[in-house]
């Protein structure tokens, strides 16, 4: 039940080809196999081995990630088939903010975060969009001056409530990122500051010089700590400081420094060793004429962080004390804690809600779509964030019919509108309630099929008779076997509806039309002049428990006549114990007998194959004109696929 | 100074470090002014050298656990996003039922009560126990999830770059090897680096030997590793899918107002996920006078102004109000804060049930991570004690890392390192330690780990000390060794028990993806298409599979083979 009923769904033939892993296709085959017990009565479910053969299942797990909505499959031409999401792949062509809608240069992307760098923001607490404003009222002077916040429209939420307010309105993100480093990641400037200048430090040769550098920190680590511990960031990056710090300081010191000048020039990587030569002049003597004086005995280890500026964070003892008290203060409450998607993207030590800074927008990306196979591109949009339109998008609707089904409605009802006849008439006869349909009691749908390509289509519909899964459904497609006819221009259908009114009018109307058509087995229902109507009988099974069949529709013409007291004392005495084990208010114990989520959509597998003799392509355009030549150059295709007609919901009362 | 300027600052200096060939791209202009405390990503890391072959871009990293993929570029800080795999993931394009949830139309029923397990089923990505694991199904989720990431915040091309994986040391290989060929098989990846989780949160803590304390989802893992090397690993099942399981069933409990045992959930998964990080905490140990001591006083000068008998007992007799379990978006509910605590007490640490009856898969944490300690050699234990990261989702619980710390000093303190329990062992026990009681000072240095944490001060371990105790004899090498120590580092705090903090696992893979250090473990796409996990060479590399510079410059260059190190 993903849409209202009725629907219909495709499945991609892309799910039929496994990961092509020689080692691992049979395994996967006997896991998924092992997996579905209770499918494993069908006989089609057995020959695993047969891949065309197997029946497709629309309520195993794996079938909800390749069936898509028709309108979101993509057809690749030169394949000729369907592509979903997953046998394509993307480029991206330009990355914008979905909120103002500018363009984001591609180097820009990710330095900003992919982000939107401007004044688009979102609220941190319900996600709304957030509004610049001033804090002043505009009533005291002309130009709005003085303090602004952001705020948001639906929650009234805005940055004063964590103390933030901006100078100027524009480039709120610049002053936003500023102000949370200055106050949270304060530490940050301080131990950037404390580190040497590039060269002497990272590039130096011997390894007197980070021991130097750490008793420096070591007077620091007073200060450091009494101004509280670096936010994560800033820790971060004290920790990439220290790392490279290390690598450069052991790497670089080798128990002979000509050996090292001679790894200096083997690895390019080390080319910082030889540039540090003539960096440090004082060194330079050290190198090739003191060297000798004090050889290195060894070389140095690397050594883990030590003090917090080189991103060691020992916890304070009452931290989580602290945590707690605050946690349980009344100020607090449920609200005052942030909740798990609010704290998604941010910090990862916000906690409460007033930890939570608003979000810059995501930026969104238009992207080129290719045929994973074959490379051929099959959407390709303008660059502009602004147009919606594509330069070319092959869109699978355009070479494969589109599925519509509806339910056929009864004659004696079908001039009345359906919502007032459903719910009250509760004869047989009367429209069914596809979100209620009652088990056992046929429905007749109508498929329709229509044809957007400019070449007629010979369809065979296939499906199993009994429907896969617990609710075992009977299907039979009255007419398996039809044409579409070419979807020719527009006007073709108006001239021949001239010479032919009264077919008109009833392809056009078809429930009204057809007040004295019943539906007959190996007819088409009804055909246009490129769609063409059949008929589907549908008998819903019982909920589990489908086992006692008949015994439920006797139970059921007694209790039409007797009163529904009687009926547990009925059913008790039944022999059947199956049936009335079954407790639908979902107390039962046995998990096996209770209604798995959506157990109860009768959906229904079926196989379209579809030909069409279609131009050669490469002949085409010299016989472009020459209607009697394309004859000669057509070539058969064919395409085939699973889709799965959603049909509705059974009730588990059975009504009669 | 801003974090951009300083991050720029960082940036230049390391290309000048690492002396890029192309340095010529570091002079792009930059714009320091944009950095932002999500993303403060380096330029330069996009220029420097490195030594792969596909150095151009940076790493993607993604890590995996059991509910959450983390995915992030190399160098930053934080993830870019953190995916979960609930149900609403799984359904199919097109179904927007997760969106009708606020909605007054979307469906009310009541949730149906379900088996604890099948409650928190739907939402693992998979399971460690691949029996009952379709992996088909598990590949079609990730790839869902790599490709929505990509699309969604990534925002590059999937496939172009390489890619790192952050994996949980022990991976069953049909796990893995579905995960690898459907990435392989879906983009281009040119090559793929496994590293391993616990390892990888070590190096985000600025450590190189830890003890890891993983309070994961399916299972709570403690690692000791030294200089980047697994040694030991215990696991227990106390870990956050049973800590969920209990809070929603205390939750049921709670709303269908019956006392006695419930074994089904009729709570909603998210609404408990949301109570147990919002409100679960931990009390500290129960007759831990010393640690609230040790507490107190510090809590008053950090200043809420709290009165002076505030501490955490009286946080016991306090309420709060959570929603109402069966109609989270209406009713509120009171109900103690002590309560909240109960889930964490009954689960993670086994409070009502006796040591022995406990199977061994199912130790409480503070006893697994002593067991760990204690299965460590002597010297890597001083080493690991005194630096215990706690990582995963539990992890965020307060309290909890307090607690298992003095557990543990408690466990010390009572039987000291050895596994020996008992009457007997406990007497003679006694009577040595009476014996001993006039030679103390000595059997102190001699062996450290002995003493009592809790005694024990971080100085003690002061190089003045130890000389002085050394003086008598005075081995050479030894002295050298000192010399040449004390020159350039301090001794490393070890023999107490001590906390640090980690970034996390994903934090420290960006670390060392970002120093542009090689994993042992580098699969190339062609090799592992030839032939799939199979391919992978047997012989495993005597080191160990340390993400360590060393190994990263492996030697001789032999590319024809590749290993799954510690995951073969």
């Amino acid at each position: 039940m993903s849409r209202p009923f009725p629907y219909a769904y495709i499945s991609c033939p892309c799910a039929d080809t496994p990961v092509p892993d020689p080692a691992r296709k049979r395994r996967s085959r006997e896991t998924s196999h092992k997996t579905n017990p209770e499918d494993s009565n069908l006989p089609v479910a057995q020959d695993y081995d047969f891949e065309d053969e197997r029946t497709f299942d629309p309520r195993s797990p794996r079938s909800n990630f390749s069936l898509y909505p028709p309108e979101q499959l993509l057809y690749c031409e030169d394949c000729h088939q369907i592509k979903c999401p997953r046998c394509i792949t993307e480029e991206i062509v330009c990355w914008y903010c979905p909120n103002c809608l500018f363009e984001t240069p591609s180097s820009m992307v990710r330095s900003e975060g992919n982000r939107c760098a401007r004044n688009c923001f979102n609220c941190p607490i319900c996600t709304a969009p957030l509004a610049v404003t001033t804090l002043e009222n505009v009533t005291g002077g002309g130009s709005q001056q003085g303090p602004w916040v952001l705020s948001c429209g639906y929650c009234m939420w805005t940055t004063l409530d964590i103390g933030i307010k901006f100078e100027k309105p524009t480039n709120i993100r610049t002053q936003l990122s500023k102000m949370t480093d200055s106050s949270r990641g304060r530490q940050m400037s301080k131990t950037f500051g404390d580190l040497k200048s590039p060269l002497s430090t990272y590039s130096s040769i011997d390894d007197q010089f980070p021991p130097n550098e750490n008793k420096g920190d070591e007077s620091n680590l007073p200060t450091d700590q009494s101004s509280g511990p670096l936010n994560p960031e800033a820790r971060f990056q004290a920790l990439k400081g220290f790392y490279k710090n290390q690598i450069a300081a052991t790497s670089s010191s080798p128990t002979d420094p000509l050996a090292d000048f001679g790894a200096g020039f083997s690895s390019p990587g080390a080319l910082n060793r030889i540039m540090s030569l003539y960096t440090s002049s004082s060194r330079l003597g050290n190198l090739y004429g003191g060297a000798n004086k004090k050889p290195k005995s060894r070389p140095p280890v690397m050594r883990e962080a030590l003090v917090a500026s080189e991103g060691l964070r020992v916890p304070a003892p009452d931290a989580e004390n602290a945590l707690i008290r605050r946690m349980a203060s009344d100020d607090c409450g449920w609200d005052g804690m942030a909740s798990i998607e609010q704290r998604t993207f941010q910090s990862p030590d916000a906690r409460f809600v007033e930890d939570l800074l608003p979000l810059p927008v995501l930026l969104r990306t238009k992207r080129s779509k290719r045929c994973k196979s074959c490379k051929h591109i099959l959407v390709k949009p303008e660059f502009k964030p602004q147009s919606t339109r594509f330069r070319i998008r092959l869109i699978a609707l355009s070479y494969i019919p589109l599925p519509t089904l509806k339910p056929l409605i009864p004659s004696s009802f079908a001039g009345l509108p359906p919502s007032s006849v459903a719910p009250a008439v509760t004869g047989a006869a009367a429209v069914p309630n596809l979100d209620a349909l009652s088990p056992l009691k046929t429905v007749q749908l109508l498929l329709t099929l229509k044809n957007h390509m400019f070449d007629a289509v010979r369809v065979t519909l296939a499906t199993p008779s009994v429907t896969p899964g617990r609710v075992a459904s009977k299907v039979t497609i009255l007419c398996p076997q039809f044409d579409i006819g070419a979807n020719s221009d527009v006007w073709d259908e108006a001239l021949q509806g001239s010479t032919a009114p009264g077919d008109q009018r009833a392809s056009r109307s078809g429930t009204l039309g057809s007040t004295e058509k019943v539906a007959e087995a190996g007819k088409v229902w009804d055909k246009g002049r490129n769609w063409t109507t059949v008929v589907l009988e549908v008998v819903p099974g019982t909920l589990p428990g489908g086992a006692t069949k008949r015994h439920r529709v006797k139970q059921q013409d007694n209790r039409d006549d007797d009163d529904s007291d009687d009926d547990d004392e009925d059913e008790d005495s039944n022999a059947d114990v199956n049936a009335n084990t079954l407790d639908w208010s979902g107390q039962t114990k046995d998990h096996s007998q209770q209604l798995q989520p959506d157990e109860d959509v009768l959906e229904i597998p079926v196989f379209v194959r579809m030909e069409w003799d279609s131009e050669n392509q490469i002949d085409q355009e010299q016989s472009v004109g020459k209607g009697q030549n394309s004859e000669q150059n057509t070539v058969k295709r064919e395409l085939a696929y699973w889709m799965v007609l959603g049909v509705g919901r059974i009730s588990p009362e059975v009504s009669l | 100074m801003t974090s951009g300027s300083t991050a720029f600052n960082l940036d230049d200096r390391r290309t000048s470090a690492s002396m890029s060939l192309r340095h010529s791209q570091s002079g792009r202009p930059s714009t320091p002014q944009h950095h932002l405390r999500s993303n403060n990503s380096s330029f330069a890391s996009t220029s420097s050298a490195s030594s792969s072959l596909r150095g151009e871009e940076d790493a993607i990293i993604f890590e995996f656990g059991s509910r959450w993929l983390r995915a992030g570029f190399e160098g930053d800080s934080t993830p870019t996003c953190v995916v979960g795999c609930g149900p609403e993931d799984s359904r199919r394009a097109g179904d927007y039922r997760g969106w009708l949830k606020g909605s007054p139309n979307a469906d009310t029923s009541p949730v149906q009560p379900l088996k604890a397990e099948e409650w928190t089923g739907a939402y693992e990505l998979w399971k460690m126990n691949v029996r009952d694991v379709d992996l088909g199904l598990v590949e079609d989720k990730i790839e869902r999830m790599f490709r929505e990431t990509y699309n969604k915040y990534l925002l590059t091309d999937a496939g172009t770059t390489r890619l790192v994986l952050v994996l949980p040391p022990i991976m069953p290989h049909p796990l893995l090897s579905s995960v690898l060929s459907m990435l392989f098989s879906r983009w281009r990846f040119p090559s793929i680096t496994l590293l391993p989780a616990p390892t990888m949160a070590v190096a985000a803590a600025g450590l190189r030997s830890a003890l890891v304390v993983d309070l994961g989802w399916a299972e709570t893992t403690v690692t000791g590793i030294c200089e980047y090397r697994e040694i030991v690993a215990k696991r227990s099942t106390r870990a956050m899918k049973s800590l969920l399981q209990e809070t929603g069933r205390f939750l049921t409990r709670l709303s269908s107002n019956g006392g006695g045992e419930v074994d089904d959930i009729s709570v909603n998964f998210e609404f408990c996920e949301e109570v147990v990080s919002r409100f679960l905490w931990c009390k500290p140990r129960a007759d831990d006078r010393g640690i609230l001591a040790l507490s107190q006083p510090t809590e008053y000068h950090k200043g809420d102004g709290e009165p002076a008998d505030q501490d955490i007992t009286t946080f016991l007799h306090k309420s709060v109000s959570i929603p109402s379990p069966l109609n989270p978006s209406s009713n509120y509910l009171e109900i103690p804060f002590s309560k909240l605590a109960e889930p964490v007490e009954k689960v993670l640490f086994a409070e009502d049930v006796a040591e022995c009856d406990l199977d061994d898969e199912e130790k409480p944490i503070a006893l697994l991570v002593y067991n760990t300690l204690l299965q460590l050699p002597p010297d890597i234990r001083g080493v690991c004690m005194s630096r215990v990261v706690f990582v995963g989702g539990g992890a965020n619980i307060p309290g909890i890392r307090q607690r298992v710390l003095a557990e543990v000093a408690f466990l010390v303190d009572q039987h000291g390192w050895s596994p020996v329990r008992g009457k007997v062992i406990a007497q003679q026990r006694q009577k040595l330690q009476n014996l001993s009681l006039n030679e103390r000072p000595t059997s102190a240095n001699s062996e450290k780990e002995n003493m009592p944490p809790s005694s024990e001060n971080p100085t003690v371990q002061d190089d003045q000390e130890s000389r002085e105790s050394e003086e008598e004899e005075i081995d050479p090498v030894e002295e050298k060794l000192r010399r040449s120590r004390d020159k350039d580092t301090k001794p490393p705090v070890q023999g107490i028990l001590r906390e640090v903090e980690s970034l996390g696992p994903w934090a420290g893979a960006s670390l060392v993806a970002s120093l542009k250090i090689r994993s042992l473990v580098e699969i190339e796409r062609e090799r592992y298409l030839q032939h799939g996990l199979a391919g992978a060479s047997r012989d495993l590399d005597p080191h160990g599979y340390v993400p360590d510079r060393r190994s990263g410059l492996r030697s001789g260059g032999d590319r024809s083979s590749w290993t799954l190190a510690g995951w073969g």
